[in-house]
């Protein structure tokens, strides 16, 4: 069974002549293991992807599986617990809190979900790997944008979480540091047995993926 | 409690601002109510000394003790024990040679009742004829001292100061106790009148005299001219002024809140329960009012400290834990209005493109 799995998904916003169809018929799975890689241009539907396969909304039709439980049976705190518990969110923006050191990111999630996070030793090797291990104790501000993005993939790993959802995790990083994020993201799909999904434009990052799709006017193909 | 703390320690200008206007508002609040009771008591503080219950006047005095007057017959109507006391008020302006006109309070009392025999002096003794009073101590800090001889308005007679107590004063004036009969002077009442009233320390004390009708000392004191107007006016200012804090306090959260509902979407995104971002901004507001709370109420202790005695500011701690507790609940019933707009943050704000 799938680790996370969409099945005829279908998402419109707006009704009747006004009606736009984001997702057509949409079917997708991801296993523990593998980074699957789900590739489009702005605009294509991919963002709405990301939030249906996370519970953050419903799909118009069809159904959404995490660790086998459908999320449409779920209320709206049980869909919370879930993705406390069990999916990691990677955002493009606005993904740290201002007024909290790198280390006090980690605090924070150690005070809402007090169990199953990385130990301290786990967390600095995870941190020596982005290349963040002297920022700590850093505000954000005094963050560039590449360390920022950094910091939010550690802070969404630290919850050691079975699936981790990214969106455009690499968008502010230069090649180098693509390889390296991408390389962590396909070793820890590999070696700690996550469900990796990532929602990109960027092209740099097919080269870690296990499975690359691409949507395109609400429709996903594999490539 | 953490993200709260964390925040306020980080931006500190921008909480601070938000104490500081917390501090204002509530020490305004403290300073109106010490300045509201200190006036109450000025107002009442010889009645309270009396340690009275119950108040017989005239029924067509308005329940007001200056214009009442009990007739000698009416008296005889009148059960009197050691429980009960004669008084009579008569407005006087005190004044003697080299000294300056004080504005006063006359109380004739019968010497041998009670409030004449229980009466605290500070220096000197009771009243023991009719050419003696005792005065508050206002008149020793106006310059008045023990063995003055001292004019009653406009009366030939002199008064001589024999004694002077403590937190005497009635409508905001300092009481001079003498001899009822100095109460007839002054009245120009013949002796048919016995007294203005008669208290009680006995909480339902009736008479069956046909023109007399008594009065809760509440009552009485509510009837003091001016002290109902008083009070109410001041309590209207510090109400709004909760109310102010009420506006501030939810404005100010409000448009914090505003500021960081991306990041709010952020954690709402990763699963964070809505409950903890409330109790966040709930704690934050709790943090602030109790902040602007403490530098308030040591404000005015220091105001308090340095403000002229003329001044009638007094504290009472009923009155303060009250008013303490009012603006703590005001402050979170202010945090209410944010905490709908967290408990509505739409995850879906931070993931785009």
């Amino acid at each position: 069974m799938a680790t996370i799995e969409l099945s005829h998904i279908n998402k419109s916003f707006g009704h009747g002549t006004s009606q736009i169809d984001v997702l057509k018929d949409i079917n997708f799975s991801a296993q523990k293991g593998e980074l699957s890689l789900v590739l489009g241009p702005s605009g294509s539907g991919k963002s709405t992807f990301l939030t249906i396969a996370g519970g953050i909304q419903s799909p118009t039709s069809g159904s959404v599986q995490v660790e086998d439980t459908e999320l449409a049976t779920l209320s709206a705190k049980q869909r919370d617990a879930l993705r406390l518990d069990h999916i990691g969110f990677v955002l493009q923006a606005y993904s740290l809190i201002p007024y909290l050191t790198v280390a006090e990111q980690f605090q924070l999630v150690d005070r809402i979900k007090p169990t199953g996070n990385l130990s301290a030793s786990e967390l600095d090797t995870l941190l020596e790997q982005l290349g963040i291990a002297d920022l700590v104790h850093k505000y954000p501000s005094e963050l560039s944008g590449g360390q920022t993005q950094r910091v939010a993939i550690a802070r969404a790993l630290y919850a050691n979480p079975d699936i981790v959802l990214a969106d455009e995790p690499t968008a502010a990083l230069d090649s180098d540091r693509v390889k390296v994020v991408g390389g962590l993201l396909h070793d820890l799909a590999k070696a700690q047995n996550k469900a990796i999904v990532v929602v990109t434009h960027d092209l740099r990052l097919r080269d870690f993926a296990d499975h690359s799709y691409e949507i395109m006017d609400g429709q996903m193909h594999e490539d | 409690m953490f993200l709260a703390l964390k925040e306020i320690k980080h931006e500190k200008l921008r909480y601070g601002l938000i104490i500081g206007m917390i501090l204002l508002i509530s020490y305004l609040v403290y300073f109106l109510s010490g300045l509201a009771f200190g006036l109450a008591q000025q107002n009442t503080q010889a009645i309270d000394s009396w340690q009275i219950n119950s108040v017989v006047l005239n029924k067509d005095a308005n329940v007001n003790l200056n214009q009442s007057m009990i007739t000698t017959s009416e008296a005889k109507k009148l059960t009197v024990t050691n429980k009960e006391a004669y008084i009579g008020q008569a407005p006087v302006v005190v004044n003697a040679t080299d000294r300056k006109k004080d504005s006063a309070q006359f109380i004739g009392l019968e010497t041998n009742q009670f409030i004449a025999k229980d009466l605290v002096l500070t220096s000197g003794h009771t009243v023991k004829a009719a050419n003696q009073v005792v005065a508050d101590d206002q008149l020793k800090q106006d310059g008045y001292k023990l063995g003055d001889q001292v004019k009653l308005n406009s009366l030939k007679q002199k008064f001589e100061i024999v004694g002077f107590t403590h937190n005497a004063k009635m409508s905001v004036a300092p009481v001079v106790y003498g001899e009822m009969a100095t109460w007839r002077t002054l009245k120009n009442l013949p002796t048919s009148f016995k007294a203005g009233a008669l208290v009680s320390k006995t909480a339902k004390y009736t008479t069956d005299a046909a023109g007399l009708q008594t009065y809760t000392v509440a009552a009485f004191i509510n009837k003091l001219p001016g002290y109902s107007a008083q009070n109410t006016t001041f309590t209207f200012m510090i109400v709004f002024l909760m109310l102010i804090a009420l506006i501030v306090i939810a404005v100010f959260l409000y448009i914090l809140t505003i500021q960081k509902v991306q990041n709010y979407a952020v954690l709402r995104a990763q699963g964070v329960p809505a409950k903890v971002l409330v109790r966040t901004t709930l704690s934050q507001a709790l943090i602030l009012v109790l902040s602007g709370l403490v530098l308030g109420a040591l404000l005015t202790w220091i105001t308090a400290l340095a403000i002229p005695t003329a001044v009638p500011m007094s504290f009472n701690l009923p009155i303060l834990a009250g008013v303490t507790v009012g603006i703590i609940i005001t402050g979170l019933i202010g945090a209410l209005i944010p905490v709908r707009v967290i408990a509505n943050v739409d995850p879906m704000t931070v993931i785009g493109g």
